[in-house]
């Protein structure tokens, strides 16, 4: 037990972890309707979409533009990714795979005009979660709330239009509108995520969780309860890793990374333990 | 999704480091200095003496351009009673906000305060200058006098050891740059021209008179993009200057220098012959210290342009 | 079947239905009134799903008019329940056959308000109509085709409308729950709720429907079953999709 609660010895790491759970149960809420609805792609999309308004915000304002570079960013891509899903000539999936690369590549080119190229672009697309300040804490902390406000006022409604959306547009909901709260949601929690695990690995906890508790369990409940659960304990445990690593062994894991390699080793068990069900049943 | 999976595998494991923990904390009799790049660390060493326990942050082969601390680094920094860096931004990118999560409040010391630095181009990239200070040993002494006289107002205690320390260093520095001039010197003079990997060699061009013709990343910086036509005006720029070899590093990856030496019909050194230019080699080897990785990249620049070790 | 007791709770006034610029129905008319059942039947692709969705405000009216519940689709849409087919819907979905119902209250519980003890009495009454009462706990998927479309409408009872519209929920539906649903649709109607549903079975039109709609793109009658439902009439609408056997008996293809 100490070998995991030693690592929080430091205000560095502590910061780190309550950027990792906060972020993480947030994340895990989310990943649930991301499941549901399955908006994995939509969700992969948007954190590209983001991307050039992180880089956009940095170049503007340093490292505090970031959150209001990739807030703007977030609000457009949403807008576009919905009406691109509601009306389209060509393909769904290649309209926005094309939105996908265009966004993601601006924001590569705007980068690679600055010195400190390779190491800006690591970090927004990788995180730099224990460099995180209590300014961050606190950005993280308001979009996670405004996120688990904005479904618990919607979450009927965005729930009835995930099971049957002809039903919910029989019903007088416009399905449009409830789609582009979701996805603003979903970026939004990429804005929240980008300074701590950036926006490739934040891919991760927007799909991953939802999709352990639902191999877990059949009830909403039991499957939230289960997806928040999960992101905590790789949080946690991700963090304590690295730590223990870096400190004990020499061992370079980065942090970031490393939750998310506990994450999905969190999956691999929730599949042995579904799979072992099957098989009793 | 799976992209991101590997992406994560592979950053958690890139740079996985030799074992290996001067992280402990020092005896308490020493206080805990942290340096921020192998040149400072061995600095620091050779002036601290027993008195100072080092912590290394950048390993050997690393660069310093871009850099993520590690839980151990920031650790190291929050328990340090000095830190060491290089300056002229070298550790921008990383160090303050390194720094600032520790929670570190003491002083950070610039070594680089009192070298004239080179400028670059202009350009808001180059607006520090080049950091690559160490590498002209007048320099490398001032950088020795700024740490010693940082260990002394840290450590009143122990003035007298830094101060004979640093003297003895000094002397070495002195001999060290005598040496290079006239091993230089055996160097046919219309040889005297050195193209390097990156723009880091450009204080001891000036320093012994060398040309400097270019580079292949044409930045103090490793990061930028290498355009086609950048690489091909180089390759015509060697065949014109009649510049005999190519020199890569040891922390970049010899690739390009090797296309570019081939396309120009020139040498490329390489490998164990590799210029330090950022860092130092593995502790324990020749190039492990400052002196040695000097000695190293003057013998080979000779011997490939044609003078006499 | 008994005349029509009730007011005129849905007209279609020589309506004409189009997605875009491109007309999709022709000249629908006639009335269903409160108590009545009226079956809507074509061949496939002949505007029947198209037309109740215009019932629901949701297709444009390019000519003529529908009126519901005396007053535009769209505003009428608070009383007037959809049931989907049933095929429609994710089986896989972690919903409970309880949580499905209640999904019928959520328009009236309305937004931000979480659904409150006389909601879900009207959930629970709801699924005892269709005689599901003891599957309220388990997940949706885990029932039968027939089962889920009378949860289906169970979910539309719960909204206590006063016109029913139901897309093909006789597909592939077992006997029980035929009779189920049918029960279900029953009692509605003896409250006086109207009831629209397009089928493509005709015995199930001759046994539960007042009236007979038949369409294709265009409309080909609307009048009472028996005198609707002939070999002539279906020819017109089927084309050359139906067969005539011995008597007055005609299969008609999908």
């Amino acid at each position: 037990m100490r070998y995991l609660l030693e690592p929080f010895g430091s205000p560095f790491m502590q910061r780190a972890l309550a950027e990792a759970l906060l972020l993480g149960a947030v994340a895990a809420v989310v990943s649930v309707f991301v499941v549901l609805r399955r908006l994995s792609f939509v969700a992969d999309v948007l954190t590209h979409t983001v991307f050039p308004g992180v880089v956009i915000g940095f170049v503007v304002a340093g490292t505090s533009g970031i959150v209001w570079g990739a807030s703007v960013f977030a609000v457009l891509s949403t807008v576009l990714i919905t009406v691109l899903a509601g009306r389209s000539r060509v393909t769904e999936d290649a309209s926005m795979a094309i939105v996908l690369t265009g966004f993601f590549a601006v924001g590569v080119v705007l980068v690679s005009r600055q010195t400190s190229f390779t190491s800006d672009l690591t970090a927004f697309l990788f995180g730099r979660i224990l460099t995180v300040d209590r300014q961050q804490l606190v950005v993280t902390a308001v979009i996670g709330a405004a996120v688990l406000l904005l479904l618990g006022l919607l979450g009927k409604e965005l729930l009835f239009r995930a099971f049957d959306p002809a039903g919910a547009e029989a019903r007088g909901y416009r399905v449009l509108a409830l789609d582009l709260v979701l996805n603003l949601v979903v970026a939004l929690v990429v804005v929240a995520a980008v300074r701590a695990v950036g926006t490739v690995l934040v891919i991760a906890l927007l799909v991953v969780p939802g999709a352990a508790g639902r191999l877990l369990s059949d009830r909403l409940a039991g499957i939230t309860l289960i997806a928040v659960g999960t992101a905590l304990l790789a949080g946690w445990l991700g963090l304590v890793a690295s730590w223990q690593a870096s400190v004990n062994h020499g061992l370079r894991l980065a942090s970031g990374a490393t939750v998310v390699l506990v994450l999905v080793l969190l999956y691999g068990v929730a599949a042995a333990i579904a799979t072992a069900r099957k098989v009793r049943a | 999704m799976v992209a991101a999976v590997v992406a994560a595998g592979l950053l958690a494991f890139a740079g996985c480091g030799s074992g290996g923990s001067d992280r402990a904390a020092g005896r308490s009799d020493q206080i805990d200095v942290v340096a921020t790049t192998p040149v400072v660390a061995d600095f620091v060493r050779n002036v601290g003496g027993d008195r100072v326990h080092v912590v290394q942050i950048l390993k050997p082969g690393v660069d310093p351009h871009d850099y993520e601390a590690s839980p151990a680094d920031i650790q190291a920094i929050a328990d340090a009673d000095l830190v060491v860096k290089s300056g002229v931004g070298l550790e921008a990118t990383w160090l303050d906000e390194t720094v600032s999560s520790a929670g570190y409040g003491g002083e950070v010391v610039d070594a680089s305060r009192g070298v004239t630095i080179r400028q670059g181009n202009g350009t808001d990239e180059q607006a520090a200058g080049d950091p690559h200070i160490w590498h002209d040993p007048a320099d490398a002494r001032i950088m020795v006098g700024d740490i010693a006289a940082a260990l002394v107002a840290k450590d009143p205690a122990g003035k007298a050891g830094y101060e004979r320390n640093a003297a003895t260093y000094d002397a070495k520095l002195a001999a060290l740059d005598a040496e290079n001039e006239a091993e230089i010197g055996s160097i046919p003079v219309e040889q005297r021209k050195l193209v390097t990997n990156h723009d880091a060699f450009g204080y001891y061009c000036a320093r012994y008179g060398i040309r400097f013709v270019g580079s292949i990343i044409p930045s103090f910086d490793t990061s930028a993009e290498l355009s086609g036509k950048e690489l091909s005006d180089l390759v015509a720029k060697i065949e014109q200057t009649g510049v005999r070899a190519v020199f890569s590093e040891s922390s970049l990856p010899p690739k390009t220098a090797r296309t570019v030496a081939t396309e120009a019909g020139v040498q490329v050194v390489e490998g164990e012959d590799a210029l330090y230019a950022d860092g130092l080699g593995p502790v324990g080897s020749p190039g492990g210290t400052y002196l040695g990785a000097e000695r190293h990249n003057t013998a080979t620049i000779v011997k490939a342009l044609g003078g006499r070790v | 079947m008994s005349e029509p007791t009730g007011p005129v709770l849905l007209r279609f006034d020589h309506a004409s239905l189009a997605y875009g610029r491109a007309r999709v129905v022709e000249d629908v008319h006639g009335s269903v009134h409160g108590g009545e059942a009226v079956a809507l039947i074509g061949p496939n692709g002949a505007g029947k799903s198209t037309l109740l969705r215009a019932v629901l405000g949701l297709v444009d009216v390019v000519s003529g008019r529908i009126e519901v519940l005396g007053s535009t689709p769209a505003r009428a849409r608070r009383e007037v329940a959809y049931v989907p087919q049933v095929d429609t819907l994710d089986a896989q979905f972690p919903v409970s056959v309880g949580q499905v119902v209640l999904m019928g209250r959520y328009r009236d519980v309305g937004w931000l308000r979480r659904p409150g003890v006389r909601d879900r009495a009207l959930a629970d009454d709801a699924l005892e109509a269709v005689g599901l009462a003891e599957r309220k706990d388990d997940r949706f998927g885990t029932l039968s085709g027939g089962q889920r479309q009378r949860v289906l409408l169970a979910r539309a009872i719960a909204q206590q409308p006063r016109l029913l519209l139901l897309d093909e929920p006789f597909n592939g539906v077992d006997a029980v729950s035929q009779q189920a649903l049918l029960a279900a649709l029953r009692r509605l109607q003896d409250d006086g709720a109207a009831v629209v549903v397009s089928t493509h079975d005709l015995a199930l039109a001759h046994l539960a429907c007042d009236e007979v709609c038949l369409l294709n793109k265009h409309q080909v009658a609307f009048g009472p079953t028996e005198a609707t439902l002939t070999p002539e009439l279906l020819r017109a609408a089927y084309g050359g999709q139906a067969l005539e056997l011995a008597g007055d008996s005609v299969i008609v293809a999908r």
